[in-house]
């Protein structure tokens, strides 16, 4: 069901994640471009970072400068769909209210990355990076519409709640 | 409007020890690989177990909360489960490093060098990688918890049906059953 929010509340968090998701994409190629040029100490830090969420293994990323990206052709496609996603977040739900997108859109959008990689872990299918970045691609759209409004929702929330104490205590009657 | 704090702790508790145990043992924790598999599945779990013990609808941003709590208690516990652990799994990915690098796959940066033991597994690097992997996980896990909140967490508010009133003749048609 949507809920009404302030408008600058949501405008808020989506550009903080804008401007997250920036950051997120930037270390992603900065590692192999900072490799590239011989400062092995930062990229290594930047590739360790990524190394919790990530193989990384060398011949499933796509390659800058002769080094690997931060993080294999799917995960890239996740976070380069979470941008994509984010872009089109204003046009397609705008800022004055917060829904969580259907459970058969997401079912739907996830599905063939689960296919793809089930396949590949069952030895079934060994699919090209392209089709592995399009899967990841895929999913990761959606993912800002869960992001964007569970965050505002989050913010707003603890406001409600806060204003709810705030009247529940003996002797105030004012809210902040 | 229910103004209600869930129990929170509970669920990211049970849920991010059960993510962490599988982030952090050999072979299985390669699930978070595939796009933090535990620690989404772990957040969206929580949010599950916080629907089943919350007598009411859930909200996305009962969601967010649960899930970075799950992601943080997963990165905790997958960083205390590594610790007697590490030189296992050093040993083993030395092994695969071996077994992969037959068929000619180039293998990451700087591994060869961390399974030699000069890598970056000293207790300064294990705390830095703590608070790395707390932040990360947080972000994936609110992210799993929303999901899991619009998965699970709608529950139709049990309607409470009017006294029944023998003044008062029942309705023609009912309505449409409330499902909100």
């Amino acid at each position: 069901m949507p809920i009404s929010v302030a408008p600058r509340s949501v405008r808020r968090v989506w550009l903080l994640t804008l401007a997250g998701t920036v950051v997120w994409l930037a270390a992603i190629v900065l590692a192999p471009w900072l490799a590239a040029r011989g400062a092995s100490g930062p990229a290594r830090l930047l590739y360790a970072v990524f190394a919790p969420v990530c193989h990384q293994v060398a011949d499933r990323c796509f390659v800058l400068d002769g080094h690997p990206l931060a993080v294999c052709g799917r995960c890239l496609g996740i976070y380069a769909g979470f941008a994509a996603g984010l872009v089109l977040y204003p046009f397609l739900r705008g800022f004055s209210r917060v829904a969580l997108p259907p459970a058969r859109l997401f079912v739907a959008l996830t599905l063939p990355m689960a296919l793809d990689g089930a396949a590949g872990i069952l030895g079934l299918w060994r699919s090209p990076i392209g089709l592995r970045f399009a899967t990841g691609f895929a999913w990761g759209t959606i993912l800002p519409f869960y992001f964007v409004a569970g965050v505002a929702d989050f913010f707003r929330t603890r406001r409600e709640r806060a204003a709810a104490r705030a009247l529940e205590r003996p002797g105030s009657n004012k809210v902040e | 409007m229910d103004q209600q704090k869930p129990a929170y702790l509970r669920p990211a508790l049970i849920a991010g020890a059960v993510a962490g145990l599988l982030s952090g043992l050999p072979f299985i924790g390669i699930g978070n690989c595939i796009c933090c598999l535990w620690i989404v599945g772990g957040a969206a779990m929580a949010a599950k177990l916080l629907a089943a013990a919350t007598p009411g609808v859930l909200r996305a941003g009962d969601g967010a909360i649960v899930g970075a709590l799950t992601g943080i208690v997963a990165a905790v516990v997958d960083t205390v489960v590594k610790i007697p652990l590490q030189s296992y799994n050093m040993e083993l990915g030395r092994r695969i490093l071996d077994r992969v690098s037959d068929f000619g796959t180039e293998m990451p940066a700087g591994l060869d060098e961390i399974l030699n033991g000069s890598g970056m597994l000293s207790p300064g690097w294990m705390i830095l990688g703590l608070f790395v992997s707390a932040a990360v996980y947080a972000v994936v896990g609110m992210l799993g918890g929303i999901i899991g909140v619009s998965l699970f967490g709608k529950k139709a508010l049990p309607a409470a049906p009017p006294p029944p009133s023998p003044a008062t003749p029942p309705p023609a048609s009912p309505g449409p059953p409330d499902a909100a």
